[in-house]
């Protein structure tokens, strides 16, 4: 297979252990406890991390690092393209249009660029036919959040068959770019690099290990922190905005994709709901599993705080950039801009659909062997009860019950307990 | 020689309390996921337990769950003190109902909780004394491991 620029690593964030003082924000902050200080140096479980991001957002020491794509990467590629994700319209003040800030993306070295707003809206008309004829569990949850999917594979794993079955609108804009390319300018597919342009390093992770189709369509995510200053620079500098004709007509549904809320908004007549932030993702879910909520049709998840502008890469203030995001849907208007009927004929030719269902991917149990897995619940409640319960963070876990349980799992000792030791002393 | 492991847990629950129903099915929920419990399983007991501590807080004055977990079978135990069912046989009629309006209003009281425990676990058995109390016990199968 062609070129890539795809990183081996499995997540999308790292620790830089120059910059990392030990202290206990992120280990605290983290939704899975993934994270553990050990030696005065935050360590990030693999097998425990969903790449939500928060570590990299709580971290005041800039010591978490997200991995993404670099500029200097893209000459790999004979033919590139760059799908930004909507949110990048919301990032330079109220007067910029999209197809402004799209003419100077492509400048920075790109062969073409594209709109997702616009895939966003066709999308939406997709899974309005997939609630149109599911009969199955509900309620049904968005795909779109890279984060949601793998949260509910290692969390709520028997909530994976509630997963709508169709790709997010930057896999199938890629997908559909590939070939129309390919066959429209005479070039090889595998000499296209279709790069996202990104307000989270989850899509790396989603780009880098797919869960849903062998090989992802796009080739690489850049943030959108990478190329901010060159694209304001050139905005600020540029005295007569230039226009890409083929983006005269951008989707506000689409452009709505970016707040939360907005997908369920683009939904015509079904009962649904919408969250935003990992907290109350969890929150939403555990009433999903409970079974509270089969009311509704349709939910939308996003991990981060009021949806994609929130992301961690992103550059302007969330509540500047939701702004941003409201003034442009006034402006492109509530108007339908995809055909319904083109949508139905992909839609029944599976266009959309995931390749592969989304497969639980549950946790580590306490001990393979149940019965011991059994004992070790009851061990972790008897060492809660000789614990302080203050969740402190000095022995490098979150809280005392995790640390409980990493003595459970015999991967702490309970002198690593600053009372417990105390209390020895004492005797 | 230990005897067979057994994770045994009771939870009280409060009648009319609606603000804090559902916590103790959340907590069987994460013993489940710590043994490794395959998802469906999860999800049956899941909302067998949720619908169980429901009908407690919904008619009765107050209720116990027990849960009992051992390498073979979880077993959940729900008695309460309150009305009691006149007649079992029609409560456990999906859609039957003797929810107040109000209850109604929040949005419980369909009619589906016994139905649904039934259907969602491998053993039922309901009795109940008129004026006194009403008993239920759950038993779902823990088949195999999930990989």
């Amino acid at each position: 297979m062609g070129h890539t620029i795809k990183t081996r690593r499995f997540h999308s964030v790292k620790i830089d252990k120059k910059k990392c003082i030990g202290c206990v924000r992120c280990m605290q902050h983290c939704p899975t406890r993934a994270i553990r200080v050990k030696n005065h140096k935050a360590v990030i479980n693999e097998e425990r991390c969903i790449d939500c991001g928060e570590c990299l957002r709580v971290c005041p020491y800039n010591a978490v690092i997200p991995i993404t794509t670099s500029s200097a990467d893209l000459d790999k590629f004979k033919f590139k393209v760059a799908l930004p994700s909507p949110v990048l319209y919301s990032q330079f003040g109220q007067h910029v249009m999209p197809n402004e800030i799209l003419a100077v993306v492509k400048d920075l070295g790109f062969d073409l660029v594209y709109d997702e707003a616009w895939m966003c809206e066709m999308t939406s008309r997709a899974i309005e036919e997939y609630l149109d004829e599911n009969k199955g569990p509900k309620p049904v949850i968005s795909s779109t959040c890279p984060v949601v999917v793998r949260l509910i594979q290692r969390l709520f794993p028997s909530l994976c068959d509630l997963i709508i079955p169709i790709e997010p609108p930057r896999e199938i804009a890629a997908k559909n770019l590939r070939s129309d390319i390919a066959s429209e300018r005479n070039v090889a597919e595998q000499d296209i690099g279709i790069i996202h342009i990104t307000p989270c390093a989850a899509k790396m992770v989603s780009i880098n290990y797919p869960e849903t189709m062998k090989k992802s369509n796009l080739d690489g995510a850049l943030s959108i922190q990478e190329i901010y200053n060159d694209v304001m620079l050139k905005l600020k500098r540029t005295k007569t905005p230039r226009i890409l004709d083929a983006h005269s007509q951008i989707s506000g549904i689409g452009i709505g994709w970016t707040i939360e809320g907005g997908e369920i908004r683009g939904l015509k007549y079904f009962h649904s709901a919408s969250v935003s932030g990992v907290y109350d993702t969890i929150k939403i879910l555990e009433d999903v599993e409970a079974g509270k909520l089969r009311n509704i049709e349709y939910l939308e998840c996003l991990i981060c705080p009021d949806g994609c502008i929130g992301g961690p890469l992103t550059v302007e203030n969330r509540f500047v950039a939701k702004s941003n995001v409201l003034r442009l849907i006034k402006t492109f208007g509530g108007k339908k801009r995809v055909d319904a009927h083109f949508v139905k004929k992909l839609y029944k030719e599976k266009y959309f659909s995931f390749e592969a269902a989304v497969k639980p991917k549950p946790f580590a149990p306490l001990d393979k062997n149940r019965e011991k897995a059994i004992r070790k619940t009851e061990l972790i409640e008897k060492t809660l009860k000789r614990l302080p319960g203050t969740d402190c963070g000095v022995c490098g876990a979150p809280d005392c019950r995790t640390f409980a349980e990493d003595v459970a799992r015999d991967e702490a000792q309970l002198s690593g307990c600053l009372f417990i030791r105390k209390n020895k002393g004492k005797k | 020689m230990r005897g067979k492991a057994a994770f045994e847990r009771v939870f009280r629950i409060k009648g009319g309390d609606f603000i804090n129903a559902g916590e103790s099915s959340i907590k069987i929920r994460n013993i489940l996921k710590d043994i490794g419990a395959d998802p469906d399983i999860i999800r049956r007991v899941a909302i067998a337990a949720y619908e169980a501590e429901m009908n407690v807080v919904m008619y009765a004055e107050r209720g116990l769950m027990k849960v009992i977990i051992n390498a073979k079978n979880i077993t959940l135990k729900v008695e309460d003190k309150g009305p009691g069912i006149a007649d079992i046989e029609l409560a456990m009629k999906p859609g039957y109902s003797t929810a107040t309006e109000e209850v109604r209003e929040m949005g419980f009281g369909a009619g589906m909780g016994l139905p649904n425990i039934k259907k969602n676990s491998d053993h039922f058995d309901i009795r109940s004394t008129l004026g006194k109390s009403t008993r239920l016990e759950m038993i779902f199968n823990l088949n195999g491991t999930y990989d």
